[in-house]
C-alpha cells in the first residue's frame, strides 16, 4: 500500500515538473486560452517543532520533541481543535491524544460485530488505554481523512481490562503521567502492530459490556498518519539545529513530510542506513557489535552500557533520584561510534559526547545533547541513540516500501 | 554445598522437560519466586509452549514461546524456585501472572523527570525490573536479588 502510494506520488511529481516545464514557454500569468491550467501551489509540508519543557502540569520534559496538530470530527471543517505539545516520536506508530485535552467528541470505531475498538498501547515503562476513534487529521498543509487515532484515558471506555493493566508499569492515561498532550508516531512502518489482523497480542480489544483481546482488520488499526496523507506520504524528515554542549532551552526546528516529493525534501548525499524488521540497525561501540540498536526521537538520551564510565551517585536523602542510572563522568567524554545499516552502509568518523548529568541538569535546560545513561546488561546488544542524535542534523525516516532516490524504506538517512 | 550434580541434574531436567512436553503441550509462564512447577500453571488459558529447557552452570532455563510471538525465558535456581524471568518480542507477557506477588511493587514504581517511554530500571525491595526497546520490539527482565544463585552473572539473564 505504501509503495503504491509512493509510486503514485512519484508519478504526480513528474507530471507536476512537466507542467512547470511546459508552462515556462508561455510566460503569462493569465490562463485565458486553451493552455493547461497552472499547477496547484505545492502543499505546505513543513510543521514547526520545538524541544521545550513540555505541557503543564509537569513542565519537566527533557530532550522531548513536540509539535502541534489539528484534528476534526470526520467530514467537518468547523468541529476542529488544534492541540499543542504532541510528542514527535520516530520510534512508535500512530497518533494518540490524551482525552483530558480533547474538546471534540470523536466517533469510536466499531468492529464487524458491533463492538467498540480499544487499544492497550504498550510502552517500555507502562501502558496507555483508550478507544480507537476516527478523526480528520491536519498538520502543516497535509491532511489524512478518517484516520484511526487512539484517545487515551477516554471516559467512554474507562474500565481497563485486567489483561491490559497486567502488562504492567505505569498507567499513562493522563497528561501528567504521559508527559505530553499526545504522541505522533512516525516510525518507519505503517502500523503499530505487525500482525494484529491475524493474531491477538493484548494490544487491540473488542468492547461490549466488557473488553476482550481481538484481531483487527489492518485498515482499522492505528497507522503512522504520514502514510495516510494524500501526498508526501512516504516518510518524514526531522531538522533540528545544533545545541550547545551544556544544553539549551526552546530549541526550534522543522518536521518536513515526504521524501523526494517536493523541492524542500529532496534527497542529496546523505548516509542511508536501511533498517531490519524491528526498525533496528547495528552499532559498533567499544569493541561490541550491538545488533538491536536504534535511532529514536522518542528516547530522551543516549543509552548504552559502558562499565568504565562513572555513574551518577544519588544523594542519600533521595535514593531514587532521577540521576540514578545516568552517567556522571568527571569531564565530558567524546566517544567514537559506528552505525551500520542492513544495507552494509556505515557511518564515518562519528562521535558522541557524554556529559556529567548532575552538572547539566543543574542548568535547568530542556535540551541536552550529551545526556547519556546506562542500559541494563539484560538489554544485550542495544545502543539507543535518542533525540541527541537529531541535534544539528537533518534526519529522514522512510517508511517501509517507500522508494526514494536515496533508497527503499525502511531506512533512516542523515 | 554443591549446587547440582551436573549429570544428575541434566538427566532430571531432561526428564522434566519430556514429562512437561508429554503431559502439558500447552504451558504458561512461571511465577517469580515460586516453584518451577508453576511453569505449568494456567496452561489452557495462555496456550504457550516450552520450546526448550537448558542447564547452565548453577541454574536451569526454560524458553517459552508465547502465542503473541514474544519469547520468555525463566531461570530456575537449584532450590527449584524461579529467580528470574526475561522476555523479548512485540509485546510484554502477562506480568501480573509472571511477577505474582511482586507485580504491585512493579506497577507502582514511581516515574522521574528523566523517564521516557523507552527505559525502565526499578528496584523495589528485593525486586529488580529492567526493560527497554520500543514499540513492536520490547525486552526486559525481572529478578529477585536475594534469590540469584551465587556465581550467576546477572548479565547472562536475558
Amino acid at each position: 500500500m505504501v509503495s503504491m502510494r509512493a509510486f503514485r506520488l512519484g508519478l504526480s511529481a513528474v507530471l507536476c515538473l512537466s507542467a512547470f516545464a511546459c508552462g515556462g514557454g508561455g510566460g503569462s500569468a493569465s490562463n485565458g486560452g486553451g493552455g493547461p491550467p497552472p499547477p496547484p501551489p505545492p502543499t505546505n509540508n513543513t510543521a514547526s517543532v520545538i524541544v521545550d519543557a513540555g505541557p503543564p502540569p509537569n513542565n519537566s520534559s527533557v530532550n522531548t520533541l513536540f509539535t502541534s496538530v489539528t484534528i476534526c470530527v470526520p467530514g467537518s471543517t468547523t468541529s476542529c481543535q488544534t492541540i499543542d505539545h504532541i510528542q514527535v516520536d520516530t520510534g512508535s506508530y500512530g497518533l494518540r491524544i490524551l482525552a483530558p485535552v480533547l474538546t471534540l467528541t470523536l466517533p469510536i470505531e466499531t468492529l464487524a460485530n458491533g463492538n467498540s475498538l480499544a487499544e492497550c498501547t504498550q510502552f517500555v515503562d507502562g501502558f496507555s488505554w483508550g478507544p480507537i476513534v476516527t478523526a480528520d487529521f491536519q498538520i502543516a498543509g497535509e491532511t489524512a481523512h478518517s484516520l484511526p487515532v487512539q484517545v487515551i484515558g477516554d471516559s467512554r471506555l474507562a474500565n481497563i481490562p485486567a489483561g491490559c493493566s497486567g502488562t504492567g508499569g505505569t498507567e499513562e492515561d493522563t497528561v501528567s503521567t504521559f508527559g505530553a498532550n499526545g504522541i505522533l508516531g512516525i516510525g518507519p512502518f505503517e502500523l503499530d502492530c505487525g500482525d494484529c489482523d491475524t493474531a491477538t497480542h493484548g494490544l487491540y480489544y473488542a468492547c461490549a459490556t466488557s473488553c476482550t483481546d481481538t484481531t483487527v482488520p489492518a485498515n482499522q488499526q492505528v497507522p503512522n498518519p504520514v502514510t495516510h496523507f494524500a501526498a508526501d506520504n512516504n516518510g518524514a524528515i526531522v531538522v533540528l539545529p545544533s545545541v550547545a554542549a551544556g544544553g539549551a532551552s526552546n530549541v526550534m526546528g522543522s518536521l518536513i513530510f515526504g521524501i523526494d516529493t517536493q523541492t524542500d525534501n529532496a534527497s542529496g548525499t546523505e548516509t542511508v542506513l536501511t533498517l531490519d524488521d524491528n526498525a533496528e540497525l547495528i552499532v559498533n561501540f567499544n569493541g561490541q557489535t550491538l545488533a538491536s540498536s536504534f535511532i529514536d526521537s522518542g528516547s530522551n538520551g543516549i543509552y548504552f552500557a559502558d562499565a568504565s564510565i562513572s555513574l551518577c551517585t544519588a544523594p542519600p536523602s533521595d535514593p531514587t533520584s532521577q540521576i540514578v542510572n545516568f552517567y556522571c563522568p568527571a569531564s565530558t567524554l567524546i566517544l567514537p561510534i559506528t552505525i551500520q545499516g542492513m544495507n552494509g552502509t556505515m557511518t564515518n568518523n562519528l562521535t558522541f559526547g557524554v556529559g556529567n548529568t548532575e552538572t547539566m541538569l543543574n542548568s535547568n535546560f530542556d535540551a541536552y545533547p550529551q545526556l547519556a545513561g546506562t542500559l541494563p546488561a539484560g538489554n544485550a546488544g542495544t545502543f539507543d541513540y535518542g533525540l541527541p542524535f537529531f541535534y544539528g542534523r537533518r534526519v529522514a525516516v522512510a517508511v517501509q516500501g517507500a522508494m526514494t532516490t536515496a533508497g527503499t524504506g525502511p531506512y533512516i538517512a542523515f | 554445598m554443591p549446587i547440582f550434580q551436573s549429570s544428575d541434574f541434566k538427566g532430571a531436567a531432561l526428564g522434566v522437560a519430556v514429562l512437561i512436553a508429554a503431559l502439558l503441550p500447552h504451558v504458561a509462564s512461571a511465577t517469580l519466586g515460586q516453584p518451577e512447577i508453576t511453569v505449568q500453571s494456567d496452561a489452557a488459558r495462555t496456550h504457550a509452549a516450552i520450546k526448550s529447557s537448558e542447564d547452565r552452570t548453577g541454574y536451569r532455563v526454560h524458553e517459552i514461546q508465547l502465542p503473541s510471538g514474544t519469547v520468555m525465558r525463566e531461570f530456575v535456581a537449584p532450590n527449584g524456585n524461579v529467580f528470574a524471568v526475561a522476555w523479548q518480542g512485540p509485546t510484554r507477557p502477562d506480568l501480573r501472572q509472571t511477577l505474582g506477588q511482586y507485580f504491585d511493587a512493579f506497577a507502582s514504581a514511581p516515574r522521574t523527570k528523566l523517564s521516557d517511554r523507552r527505559h525502565l530500571q526499578i528496584q523495589q525491595g528485593d525486586l529488580v525490573v529492567q526493560s527497554g526497546g520500543h514499540m513492536r520490539a520490547l525486552s526486559g527482565r525481572a529478578y529477585l536479588l536475594s534469590a540469584v544463585p551465587s556465581g550467576v552473572n546477572i548479565g547472562d539473564l536475558h
